[in-house]
């Protein structure tokens, strides 16, 4: 099919606009590495160049100074424990909803779902006087629980939406052959929702790595703090020292990027999934 | 049979772990902020019970309405910002163009990268000494444009909402670019050989079949607006003069830094209900056959 000159002149326009667009998205994150190696006297002068030197500097200044791997750690802890908590309880209560039969089964999914549009704002201020009275404030602990609480929508909603699509003989057939409830879950259900389950967990993670507002209100020592919250600390005590800041951004963005290179297509999946019902 | 699937204990098995931690740390907190909106209390010894009190000062709060204002600006500004820009994405990666994957993935990577680590970026790029936006203005001659675009009261808010465009606009194209590719190709081909143009198509097919996503995806940048608060907490702290001021930063602040919770608590109220608001708004404006659906 020969193309008329008017929808060559669009598809130009179409892929310069796509070229430039990949460029901002891409560039700051170039131009972020670059400054990491750089002084700041030679950040100003040279904004945009390459390094002078290739030195590592300000990573040290950053891991040593700025103890971001003490952070880096604590966002490790707690990521990792909201996501292991969040993904077996959620594929557990998904099987319950989507594949047993039960009277509430509908209304217990609806309000799971309802929890995607309350804005954990509405609920800060009495987790705080919760975890005042259980003494858990400054404690991982206050900042993994509401993570799960409040990752369950998300993770229920595409738990169940793929085992819902499980064809019913499998699990007969299992029990037949017999198997009790809890085997037929574990040997057959789980295996099969496998990629559901991973899209979960790449979504929680990213939530919980990257949120700044429950370490910020419920932990107050620095030892106990998560990398965002240090990213802001670093703001205000090396408010001059602009290239370690650098360093420490890149070294927080890392995992997420590398995470997303690895299993992008989970994340798209995921992320369109978890939006997908208003 | 039945009675396996129907078994209640194991079902409780199953459901319970989860609905109680979601039932305490979700949606008891909920209720008991609601609770808390009426009252005046810093959680120690003192804690009075004023009615609407806290509400009818809110009304009055310059600041507070300030910072509502700057919310509804924002999404103004976002749904501007994402709805045509995200579509117009979609829309030509839709169109099998050379490098499709490639594009969707780098435009969808900012969204999950970390807000605070975004907002330093970009306070580096709007930076007045060295900043990316003021060399490249000098690059191209237009000294007369630098400036410290954070600083400007009348700037400010526009600058994050670039930030905001930047980082999520390709998460909106990803979830408009899921729809367009569940419409069925036999439209497109009926279409074409009626001598349908790619603008008719557009507006003929595409645009109708992609309605109720585009509800979700405003209701999703609706919300969104309203709930941000890393990148204004780390970029302006709500400042210059509050002229960033949103009721996510007001919110921290009053709860916060000067521990009014009940206080603090009505403004979790009232984005509660901004959220709740927005989605029934939204079913309102896209009225859609959701049979279709």
């Amino acid at each position: 099919m020969k193309k008329s000159p008017a929808e060559k002149v669009w598809l130009g326009i179409k892929y310069v606009t796509l070229i430039i667009f990949t460029i901002m998205c891409l560039y700051p994150i170039l131009w972020l590495l670059l400054a990491s190696f750089k002084t700041n006297k030679e950040l100003y002068v040279n904004a945009w160049g390459l390094p002078e030197t290739w030195n590592f500097s300000n990573y040290v200044t950053a891991v040593v100074d700025g103890k971001i791997f003490q952070y880096f750690g604590n966002s490790v802890i707690i990521a990792v424990c909201a996501v292991l908590v969040t993904v077996i309880f959620s594929t557990m209560a998904s099987y319950a909803i989507a594949r047993m039969e039960w009277k509430l089964s509908k209304l217990t999914y609806n309000i799971f779902l309802m929890g995607m549009m309350i804005p954990v704002y509405a609920m800060v201020i009495p987790l705080f006087s919760i975890f005042k009275s259980m003494g858990l404030l400054n404690n991982h602990l206050s900042v993994i629980i509401p993570h799960i609480a409040i990752g369950f929508p998300m993770a229920i909603f595409i738990i169940c939406g793929f085992m819902g699509s499980v064809p019913r003989e499998l699990e007969e057939a299992s029990i037949i052959d017999g198997c009790n409830i809890y085997q037929c879950f574990g040997k057959i259900i789980l295996p099969i929702s496998k990629s559901s389950i991973v899209t979960v967990a790449v979504v929680q993670f990213i939530n919980v790595w990257n949120d700044l507002l429950l370490p910020r209100i419920f932990l107050t020592d620095a030892e106990k703090m998560t990398l965002p919250v240090g990213l802001t600390n670093f703001q205000a005590m090396y408010s001059t020292n602009y290239v370690c800041e650098i360093a420490a951004v890149i070294i927080t963005i890392i995992p997420s990027i590398v995470v997303y290179i690895l299993l992008h297509r989970y994340i798209m999946e995921g992320m369109v999934a978890g939006a997908v019902k208003g | 049979m039945k009675s396996v699937f129907g078994n209640k204990k194991s079902i409780a098995v199953f459901v319970l772990p989860a609905f109680i931690v979601y039932a305490i740390f979700c949606l008891f907190p909920i209720g008991y902020n609601i609770y808390m909106s009426f009252f005046d209390t810093n959680l120690m010894e003192k804690s009075t019970f004023v009615g609407l009190n806290n509400y009818i000062q809110l009304a009055k709060d310059a600041t507070f309405i300030k910072s509502l204002k700057n919310n509804i600006l924002m999404v103004i500004g976002s749904l501007i910002a994402h709805m045509p820009l995200a579509m117009f994405f979609a829309n030509a990666i839709f169109k099998k163009i050379k490098g499709a994957a490639f594009f969707q993935t780098v435009f969808f990577l900012p969204s999950v990268i970390c807000g605070v680590a975004v907002g330093l970026t970009w306070t580096f790029i709007y930076n007045g000494n060295y900043g990316l936006l003021n060399a490249f203005l000098g690059a191209i001659g237009l000294e007369n444009l630098q400036q410290v675009w954070l600083s400007n009261k009348n700037l400010a808010l526009f600058c994050i909402i670039i930030v905001v465009m930047w980082q999520f606009v390709g998460y909106h194209m990803i979830i408009q670019l899921a729809a367009m590719r569940n419409i069925d190709s036999s439209y497109y081909e009926a279409a074409s050989i009626d001598g349908a143009t790619g603008w008719q198509q557009f507006v003929n097919i595409t645009l109708p079949m992609i309605k109720p996503i585009l509800k979700i995806d405003a209701v999703l940048i609706i919300t969104g607006s309203l709930k941000y608060f890393d990148l204004i907490a780390v970029m302006t702290g709500g400042g210059p003069n509050h002229a960033t001021e949103v009721m996510s930063t007001y919110m921290y602040y009053q709860g916060f830094n000067i521990l009014k919770y009940g206080y603090s608590s009505a403004i979790g109220v009232v984005l509660l209900l901004l959220c709740a608001g927005s989605v029934v708004l939204s079913n309102k404006v896209f009225k859609t056959d959701d049979t279709q659906m």
